[in-house]
Parts: C-alpha cells; sequence; structure tokens
C-alpha cells in the first residue's frame, strides 16, 4: 500500500504542468579552456576589426566559425570537444588585402604544445605494434578465460 | 577434454577476431591507395591585370599581354600551417604527401580571355587525395626573360604604349591561398585548385592605396618608365632597364618583380633570385 502511495505521488507530480515556472531564469557555468589570438601586420599595427575564419579538423574546408577581431587586432574562441575535432585548428584572419593562417594543435577542448602528442591521441588509427600484440593479447585472454570460467563451473557442479 | 574444448573455443573466437581487424586494416589500406582526384594550378593577375588600375603616381595602365614564364611546381600536405615567413623550411615542417609537376618551363599570359575571366590554368596532374596546404614554384629564363608585359598607360593625355622584359628568375616557397575560399582540397575523383597571384599594384603601387602606404612607399609606380619613353613607345629589356634607371629605382623595381609572387593575400618567401 506504501508503496502505491508513492507511485501516485510520483504521478502527480509528473503530471505537473510546467508553465508555472516559466518566467524563472537559471545561470549554469563551466569552466573551459578557451584560445585567444591577436593579429597584426608586419609592421606591428593590429589587424582591428579582421575578418577572422576558424576550421575545425574535421572539416577543413567548411568555416567552422565566423567573426571578427577587436580595435586590438584580438579574437577569442572556444574549440569543442568532440573528439572528431581533436588536431589542428586552422585560423585565417584577413583585411584590406592583407591576410594570413596559422595552425593551433587542440586536443580534448584544449591546447597542446606538441601537435605529435596530438596525433598520438587520435582514436582508430595508426597503432603502434606494441599496442596490436596487447590488443590481440588481451583479446585472446578474454575470450580463453571466459570460456574457462564456464567450463569450470560446469565440471564444479 | 571439456577444458580442452573449452580452450579451443577460445582460441577459434579470438582467430575470428583477428582476422576481421587484419582484413578491415587491409580494405582501408586498399581504399586509401585508390583515393584520388586532380590537382590543378593557376595563376592570377587579379583586377590589375584584367581590367588595369591607376598607378600611385597617376598612370591609367591597360595590359593586353602579361607573360609569365613558369616551371618545377610542388605542392605539400603540410601537417599544419606553413608559414615560410614565420620561419617554418621545409626541413623543420612535416609533411606527409607531395605532387611536383611542370618539370618544363611553360609559358602563360595572365592577361588571356574576358575582363571577367577566371584566373589562368597552368598545369594539372592526378594527385593523391588531401589537402595541400603549402607549395614551391618557379619564374625561370626562357629568351632573356621571366616576365614580360605589353600595354598602354595614359595620363593626361599623353599615351605610351609599353613593351617591357624582366629577367628575375626566382624561386618562391609559399603557404596556403588565403582568400574567401579554401583551395588545395582534392577529394577522390574531384579537381583541387592552387593559386599563385602576382600583385603588379608592388611594381607601379596604386592609387587607391594611400601615398604613405607600405605598397606606394616601395613601389617604383611608372612615371621613371615613361621618363625613358621614346615619344609613345616604350620597349626595354632587363639590361636596358638596369642602364637607364637610376639604382634607386631599379631597386625598387627589382625588388617589386621578385615581391611579386602570392598566395591570395598570403606572403611567399623567396628561397632564392
Amino acid at each position: 500500500m506504501n508503496r502505491c502511495y508513492f507511485f501516485l505521488s510520483l504521478l502527480f507530480l509528473a503530471a505537473l504542468p510546467e508553465t508555472a515556472f516559466a518566467h524563472g531564469a537559471s545561470i549554469q557555468y563551466r569552466e573551459t579552456s578557451a584560445i585567444a589570438i591577436t593579429a597584426n601586420y608586419d609592421d606591428g599595427k593590429p589587424m582591428a576589426n579582421a575578418q577572422v575564419v576558424i576550421y575545425a579538423p574535421s572539416d577543413r574546408a567548411t568555416p567552422w566559425l565566423k567573426g571578427t577581431t577587436d580595435e586590438g587586432g584580438n579574437f577569442t574562441f572556444v574549440p569543442d570537444s568532440d573528439p572528431k575535432n581533436v588536431g589542428n585548428w586552422d585560423i585565417k584572419v584577413r583585411q584590406a588585402g592583407h591576410g594570413d593562417i596559422t595552425s593551433i594543435p587542440v586536443t580534448g577542448g584544449k591546447l597542446v604544445a606538441d601537435v605529435s602528442e596530438t596525433n598520438s591521441s587520435s582514436v582508430g588509427s595508426d597503432y603502434t605494434t606494441a599496442q596490436k600484440v596487447v590488443m590481440a593479447a588481451t583479446g585472446i585472454w578474454g575470450f580463453v578465460g571466459t570460456a574457462l570460467f564456464f567450463s569450470r563451473s560446469k565440471s564444479a557442479k | 577434454m571439456k577444458k580442452v574444448s573449452a580452450i579451443t573455443l577460445g582460441m577459434a573466437l579470438s582467430s575470428v577476431f583477428l582476422s576481421s581487424c587484419t582484413q578491415g586494416n587491409s580494405s582501408q589500406t586498399v581504399a586509401a591507395t585508390r583515393n584520388s582526384g586532380t590537382l590543378a594550378l593557376v595563376a592570377n593577375g587579379e583586377d590589375f591585370v584584367r581590367q588595369g588600375f591607376v598607378s600611385k603616381d597617376g598612370w591609367s595602365i591597360k595590359f593586353d599581354r602579361v607573360y609569365l614564364n613558369v616551371s618545377d611546381v610542388t605542392a605539400y600536405q603540410m601537417e599544419s600551417s606553413f608559414e615560410p615567413n614565420q620561419g617554418d623550411t621545409l626541413e623543420n615542417v612535416k609533411y606527409s604527401n607531395k605532387v611536383s609537376f611542370l618539370d618544363t618551363v611553360k609559358t602563360i599570359d595572365l592577361a588571356a580571355g574576358e575582363t571577367n575571366a577566371e584566373p589562368i590554368l597552368v598545369e594539372q596532374t592526378e594527385a593523391p587525395v588531401g589537402f595541400y596546404n603549402a607549395i614551391a614554384w618557379k619564374l625561370t629564363t626562357i629568351a632573356g626573360k621571366t616576365i614580360g608585359l605589353q600595354g598602354q598607360a595614359t595620363k593626361e593625355g599623353q599615351i605610351i604604349n609599353f613593351n617591357l622584359g624582366f629577367n628575375r628568375p626566382v624561386e618562391y616557397l609559399c603557404g596556403e591561398f588565403v582568400g574567401d575560399d579554401r583551395k588545395g582540397i582534392v577529394e577522390p575523383d574531384q579537381t583541387g585548385q592552387l593559386e599563385t597571384t602576382l600583385h603588379f599594384d608592388h611594381v607601379f603601387g596604386d592609387s587607391q592605396t594611400a601615398a604613405d602606404d607600405a605598397l606606394n612607399q616601395d613601389a617604383l609606380g611608372f612615371q621613371p618608365l615613361a621618363d625613358l619613353a621614346s615619344g609613345d613607345r616604350l620597349k626595354l629589356d632587363e639590361t636596358s632597364l638596369s642602364a637607364k634607371l637610376s639604382p634607386e629605382n631599379y631597386q625598387k623595381l627589382t625588388n617589386a618583380l621578385v615581391g611579386l609572387g602570392h598566395v591570395g593575400e598570403g606572403h611567399c618567401q623567396v628561397v632564392s633570385n
């Protein structure tokens, strides 16, 4: 009976209309890593209000983000942590017939110091021979061990 | 006996597991070697060549012919952006692939076609798929010239028909094309395009740019050449230019010619000249 009351209570709470709380507001936050760039001309002057185009590693042909630098030639963005976007993020800045492109290595939404480190952490490709041997041995032991386990339990009975 | 059967079953399943992995890698390798497309190199003189422009010293310049002698093109797939002007070299930046073509000199005319014609196709070749974000190429001498300009310059009623031949062999090393679109992406059975861009406003300056801008400060302009004309004709080659221009103007001209090569708005490094 107590269980019945419990589930009835749950059902009642779930049925409450949400519109009664629509006028509220909430703020959520999380700490994340941003990439800040500064673009200058060769004479050191900032590329103020310059066009910025950012390409993610997963699609180098399609702009991932477009924006404009500020008066100091600065622009900030947060690369996403999608595993497909581990690698070099390409940043293009252009203004008045001048432009440049640079690559920034990023993994897991964080800047890395070494591109080779980024490449070694990518998933699904270029395993070393040692890694393949370990993976194979693990797989073999998994099957053999499972078969032995079930064989042992049957014989014990 | 049951243990032996269990172990045998485990080994059999393991064999199936490993063989499927091996076949998958092989199929990926086969697929990779079949993936190729076409890589095309175009040359672009931009509106300066196609539509003409007004030099920094007020001469309205229109080109009938703009000849370039191009050779030894190599396109690279770099692991990251290649910035030779920031110190990147072919030795310190790894590339996963490179394609070399145009080992014989080819003469192209940047002014060919209508006013709104596309950039001029220099050469194209089959190439592995991927993103080619660096390029090396040369301007090579043929018949005493690397560049030939033919056209007409006009100022305040004065008309000069010019035929100029420059002999400045140059080897450029450039990063990725900088422009509206991204170039150099070759997909299976598709054509990816690379572009060399020649900025002739660096030679003559541009009235649309501020006089104190570095472009105009460094450019020769057209007036020093107009001063060498015989009536309405101006025909000079590298030898006569070096003899008749002042040392300062000849150096300006030389520097401007060497600095012609770009990749869109991106700068190139001069490897040799």
